[in-house]
């Protein structure tokens, strides 16, 4: 196992000529609070976005447990890519010539009032195929492999880090600015965070078959636990739109502890919270790292930063320029330099 | 019965028409009427998935209504061979229109928003020109009839039994909406809606859109087509291709505006609204023009058909500025399977 549960190493992202983050390492210990501070601009969230998979970094790799955070290419994604590529083929190739066949196998051999004669109909459709013209068969079924394989690696290749990938991997975010499904419930959003535990299928839902009923029954427990966890039970039912500000950023935090995450990512989850409701922030994530749960935040409030993070990484215009315990990098001269504005000279 | 206390509510209202019209006149009676307007309520509890519950604005609804009248016409035409059983033939557009639905909802994956607008308007004008040219398999702009009723082993349903075709239509959609409403209250349903408040949070969640998007798309395609397939066999004709064109999309987009978007009895309702306005209300007042001020509907300027798009346009300009999330909005508060 390795000693990191994320490890960023050389992560580069470019937006065109703007270098949002430029060879960023980031090392996160395992159940250790460690914290990403630096001024506005200094890349940040940019580097929680490529994490989450929302961005692709440029250049740099990205893992989680040891492990590339990307999906490996597996032999049934290979079995997966021709079939997609077979079917595509056979589809076109149907959809080029269906009013030819359709016409030879059934409207030619049909009588009006006489029974069909289904039984030759399979040599039937085998004639008028074998007597399509080359260019109206392999021309198509060439074009219709290409597209299936094509389709199929380029979608692959785009899926490969995205963000409900990294949940999967034990990866749960917040937002810097609240993204709660406002039209949901409190409620709701905590049960939308347990997607992915044990989804039921489509006819289980319709059919309401108890395995489903139980799984849904324990979800529902699982919620009302997580906003009792957070000190949200009172407004289980209400709009999620209609809690205090303060409120709303502890359900996000409730809805990503409900992927059962490994690493909750939270950014500056203390922006817009007077003093007593940031002492809550803190006590709260005290008891989420109590939980076994490693967490890795954004925060510009430095009483709260450097009250509960081990762990500090600075960043300025997209680069690191410092690292350490609180302490250490609170005496740092250019970490010093960049939050006070002064000129530094120190090269 | 429902968990929307509406829904009961305007399921037994349509329940109680047909009794309520025994009061009435034979001119004035309602269920005869009604079958068109309870198929366009099928048609835009299909839309509500996709567009009220996903939020993905799909503008060719009309397209997967062809395609089930289309494979219902194909499947159980006496001039095809395969003159397949009324249900069975139902079942078979309604598949047909699902697999459609996800194949277009295929290269759509990354679009939102105006993007897949344009992409399902321009699939509707496709689906219509492709009807209209696989002439050898279509009949062109013949359209395909006759087509057969459904027979339950007492006789087929003719278009006159039309309080029989009531009844089956009303049947067929509570158990739509059962089944809509359950899948609301799961999982499934859960991560529609969070895709249409949020995409990104919901992905960040753990949830897939691009499934969502697929299965939303399947779904609505096939209560689409389902649609289709109960006016094809309803009118006893596919009807030609430019029937499905996008003044029907239109038409169902509307409706489950004006009925609330997202909430199914809103879609119910705002089907019996506007297309009960369109083909109930409009048609008796011809016809009381025709017969008592001698005023035939072919007059172009006084016949209020030729007023409805006017009416319809104004209803919503009002509708959008006094009352803008619809009659019956959709519901706020937490759905739990368990309540």
């Amino acid at each position: 196992m390795s000693k990191y549960l994320l490890h960023l190493e050389g992560v580069t992202v470019r937006f065109g000529g703007l270098t949002a983050a430029k060879d960023v390492d980031l090392q996160v210990q395992r159940e250790h609070i460690s914290a990403v501070i630096g001024p506005n601009g200094a890349g940040k969230t940019t580097v929680f976005n490529c994490v989450t998979g929302i961005y692709s970094p440029s250049e740099g790799t990205i893992c989680i447990s040891g492990s590339d955070i990307r999906e490996r290419f597996s032999y049934k994604k290979g079995c997966f890519a021709l079939g997609t590529a077979l079917a595509t083929a056979i589809a076109l190739t149907g959809a080029v010539n269906i009013q030819t066949l359709f016409d030879e196998a059934i409207n030619q051999r049909y009588v009006w009032g006489q029974p069909f004669p289904w039984s030759s109909f399979p040599s039937a459709l085998w004639n008028s195929i074998t007597n399509l013209p080359n260019s109206r068969t392999v021309l198509p079924f060439l074009g219709g492999l290409a597209i299936g394989l094509g389709g199929y690696l380029t979608t692959w290749r785009r899926s490969r880090h995205t963000p409900f990938t990294t949940v999967r991997r034990g990866i749960a975010r917040t937002f810097q600015n609240i993204r709660l499904f406002k039209e949901m419930s409190v409620l709701d959003n905590v049960l939308v965070g347990m997607h992915s535990d044990h989804p039921p299928r489509f006819f289980e839902v319709l059919l309401g078959l108890p395995r489903y009923r139980r799984n849904e029954a324990n979800r529902l427990r699982g919620a009302q636990e997580l906003l009792n966890f957070v000190g949200l039970s009172q407004f289980i039912n209400a709009p999620a739109d209609s809690l205090p500000y303060g409120s709303q950023r502890r359900l996000e935090i409730a809805r990503a502890l409900a992927t059962k995450p490994e690493l909750l990512l939270l950014d500056e989850p203390a922006a817009g919270m007077n003093p007593s409701e940031m002492e809550d922030l803190a006590e709260l994530i005290g008891k989420i790292r109590a939980c076994g749960i490693t967490v890795l935040l954004i925060e510009h409030h430095m009483k709260l930063v450097m009250g509960i993070s081990d762990h500090i990484t600075v960043l300025e215009y997209g680069e690191k320029i410092a690292e350490g315990t609180p302490e250490s990098v609170q005496r740092d001269p250019k970490v010093i330099a960049a939050y006070l504005g002064d000129t530094y000279d120190g090269h | 019965m429902f968990l929307d206390k509406r829904l009961t509510f305007v399921i037994l209202s349509l329940l109680l028409i047909p009794l309520f019209d025994l009061l009435l006149p034979e001119w004035a009676r309602l269920a005869p009427l009604m079958p068109t307007v309870l198929i366009f309520a099928l048609i835009g509890l299909g839309l509500t998935v996709v567009t009220g519950f996903t939020g993905l604005l799909h503008l060719g609804v009309a397209a997967f209504v062809a395609i089930g009248a289309y494979t219902f016409a194909i499947a159980t035409c006496s001039s095809y061979p395969f003159q397949i059983p009324w249900g069975i033939a139902l079942l078979l557009a309604g598949l047909v229109g699902g697999a459609s639905g996800f194949l277009l909802g295929l290269p759509t994956l990354r679009l939102r928003g105006d993007y897949l607008a344009i992409v399902t308007l321009g699939f509707g004008e496709i689906v219509q020109d492709v009807l209209r040219n696989l002439d050898l398999i279509t009949k062109g702009t013949q359209g395909i009839n006759p087509l057969p009723g459904p027979n339950f082993g007492w006789g087929e349903l003719g278009s006159s039994s039309t309080v029989s075709w009531y009844y089956l239509i009303v049947g067929i959609i509570i158990l739509v909406t059962l089944g809509l409403e359950r899948l609301l209250v799961s999982p499934i349903g859960r991560s529609w809606l969070a895709v249409r408040d949020d995409e990104l949070a919901a992905s960040c969640m753990g949830v897939n859109p691009v499934a969502v998007k697929l299965s939303t798309f399947a779904i609505s395609a096939g209560l689409s087509a389902m649609g289709g397939a109960l006016m094809a066999s309803f009118l006893g004709t596919s009807g030609e291709p430019s029937n499905f064109d996008f003044q029907v999309s239109i038409m169902v987009l509307s409706l489950i505006i004006v009925g609330g978007i997202g909430s199914l009895p809103g879609a119910i309702l705002g089907a019996v609204v506007m297309v009960g306005v369109n083909s109930i209300l409009l048609a008796k007042v011809a016809d009381w023009l025709a017969a008592t001020q001698g005023i035939p509907s072919a007059n172009v300027f006084i016949s209020p058909g030729n007023w409805k798009y006017l009416i319809f346009g104004l209803s919503l300009v009002l509708m959008m500025r006094f009352k803008k999330e619809g009659f019956l909005p959709a519901l706020k508060t937490s759905r739990r399977a368990s309540e």
